[in-house]
């Protein structure tokens, strides 16, 4: 069963505000969903190892420096003086 | 008017500027009309690019003029689903947080497109970030059937397939993370195709689930579907997973173009029962008689078994949300996002209150992918998705041992309405039960309209071997000159 309490951690880890209404919902439709996956139980651990990427590491492209055209600056919407905009660290 | 330019698949519109029957300009202006006219209607379209698309079609006729060679798709009306970036013009998303966003690069098959001489007339509509199967999470409002404004487009690609059907473009790129073209294509009754997974670049494409998504085409026709894969598909060193295939290193060496029609013949075609049982037995019916018609034009068709499949739509699901969850944390507001003052804020209270304009939707799919990932659950289900879908790849395999082709419904329901099953996600997810197979095994998929039930359209799913979009093309389009089902919806 898929607590509210886990559903509000999950929430907080995962940097999203959800209110007590929002709690409610998710929890019975996430519950709902996590038992429908409960499924997977039944798939044995035996099963030869799971998918791996096709390509070997040594084909990697060169890392080529590509200049940004213009001011990088302009496509962003929280910035002040040339520097980007940012909330308090401390 | 059944005369109007905009009327014209890409074939038609293609040979049509090159032979000099009508300009660029004048086709394009015809599809910018239609566009204005009909997606009040619709609502297929997030972004009309008018001024960048006549600009391109004055600049295409001007080198006909002056006898320059133009590329494949010269002059053809492509809309782009708004998950792709495009250089200079908006890419949302269909979502608060990248509703402003304005990409300073193009996406590789941006590039290609315009190579090629498409005219990227704008930016189609979708679920939020790609998440859902109707087109109903977009931050624009849902796009509305061609067929019938009160039903469901399909999603998450629901602008692109509305937009072909509805005449406002002649073919649209969209993406497929777990049946996203296809699903729009079936409900819309156009030609939708899921390329194997590197088959075409995914650089530029806004991440949901990485192991799963590709870049698909849609169409009027299985010919315009692969006249876009004739200038899209190919290896890109933007983007490693992408792999050579005989028919893109043929092109390599000079040889164009990628894909053309070939008759075959004796194709070994197997039906997947399992994909079929739940089906609505309107959608299973027409299935059937689609079988007899493979039987009925030289192919050895029979009822094959897919038992891993039992597994596909959880596997699908975990692994897609697990993914999300991680390709979601970037959207923090600071590198790209809306105007909303940071300075106010400690950090982690700034983060959580802008995150919390992603929608319903996705905070939804952001959660589970946490839960599964989360240190006392992964062995549980994240562990087991991997397993058990190198279960379905391994059956899969060995399925096209047997057949050249499985075919299955594309969706197993009709088109619904609008409301039906947004408040119910576990419901909303196992329509995509007949998609997810292909997404899960990496290969190739097209969805071809294979008839109507009340005015509603039904899809087919034709399903080929990894690489094997030639013999899907070819099966695809014999049996699409089989069936006269052409017409288009009156809006």
């Amino acid at each position: 069963m898929v607590s509210k309490d886990e559903i509000k951690h999950l929430g907080w880890l995962s940097r999203l505000e959800l209110t007590d209404k929002d709690l409610d919902r998710y929890a019975s439709q996430i519950d709902e969903i996590i038992r429908y996956f409960d499924k997977l139980d039944t798939v044995s651990l035996v099963v030869s190892e799971p998918a791996s990427s096709m390509k070997k590491v040594s084909e990697l492209r060169k890392d080529n420096i590509l200049m940004f055209e213009g001011d990088p600056l302009e496509f962003l919407k929280n910035r002040k003086d040339g520097f980007v905009k940012g909330p308090k660290m401390v | 008017m059944e005369n109007s330019l905009y009327h014209l698949n890409a074939e038609q519109v293609a040979s049509g500027i090159r032979n000099r029957d009508f300009s660029a300009v004048e086709y394009i202006s015809q599809i910018l009309e239609r566009i204005e006219k009909i997606d009040v209607k619709i609502n297929a379209f997030v972004t009309v690019d008018s001024e960048g698309a006549i600009e391109k079609a004055r600049s295409i006729d001007d080198r006909i003029q002056h006898g320059e060679r133009i590329g494949g798709l010269g002059g053809v009306a492509i809309g782009v689903k708004d998950n792709i970036c495009t250089k200079n013009l908006k890419t949302t998303c269909a979502s608060r947080m990248l509703e402003e966003y304005i990409p300073p690069y193009d996406a590789t098959v941006i590039k290609k497109l315009k190579e090629n001489d498409a005219i990227i007339v704008g930016k189609l509509n979708l679920d939020e970030f790609a998440m859902g199967s109707t087109t109903e999470f977009s931050r624009f409002g849902p796009t509305r059937n061609p067929w019938n404004i009160n039903y469901v487009a399909g999603g998450s690609s629901g602008g692109s397939a509305a937009s072909v059907a509805a005449l406002e473009c002649a073919i649209s790129l969209g993406s497929d993370t777990g049946g996203s073209v296809r699903c729009p294509a079936s409900f819309c009754s156009v030609v939708g195709l899921k390329p194997t997974y590197g088959c075409v670049s995914r650089y530029g494409l806004i991440s949901y689930s990485n192991s799963l998504e590709q870049i698909g085409t849609v169409g009027r026709t299985v010919t315009d579907v692969m006249m876009i894969m004739n200038a899209i598909a190919g290896e890109d060193a933007n983007d490693q997973t992408t792999r050579t295939t005989p028919a893109t290193n043929a092109t390599s060496r000079g040889q164009t173009p990628k894909y053309s029609l070939q008759n075959k013949r004796n194709i070994r075609v197997g039906l997947v029962k399992e994909l079929v049982e739940g089906a609505d037995p309107v959608v299973s019916k027409c299935i059937y008689s689609a079988m007899d018609l493979f039987v009925g034009s030289d192919c050895k068709c029979e009822e094959t078994s897919l038992k891993s499949g039992q597994y596909a739509l959880a596997s699908y699901y975990t692994i897609a949300m697990a993914e999300a969850t991680s390709n979601l944390s970037r959207y923090d507001n600071i590198r790209y996002g809306f105007d909303s003052n940071p300075e106010e804020y400690e950090w982690n209270t700034y983060f959580t209150k802008v995150r919390s304009n992603f929608g319903e939707e996705v905070k939804r799919r952001i959660i589970i992918g946490s839960y599964v990932l989360s240190a006392g659950y992964y062995g549980k289900y994240y562990l087991k998705a991997q397993k058990a879908r190198e279960m379905i790849k391994q059956e899969i395999k060995s399925l096209f041992e047997k057949y050249d082709v499985l075919i299955s419904p594309t969706m197993p329901i009709l088109p619904f309405k609008f409301g039906e099953k947004i408040d119910d996600p576990l419901k909303m997810y196992q329509i995509d039960i007949d998609t997810v197979v292909a997404n899960l095994a990496g290969i190739p998929a097209i969805s071809i309209p294979i008839g109507f039930n009340d005015g509603l359209p039904i899809g087919l799913q034709i399903m080929a071997n990894e690489m094997g979009e030639q013999t899907l093309f070819d099966v695809a389009s014999s049996f699409e000159s089989t069936i006269d089902i052409h017409g288009s919806p009156k809006i």
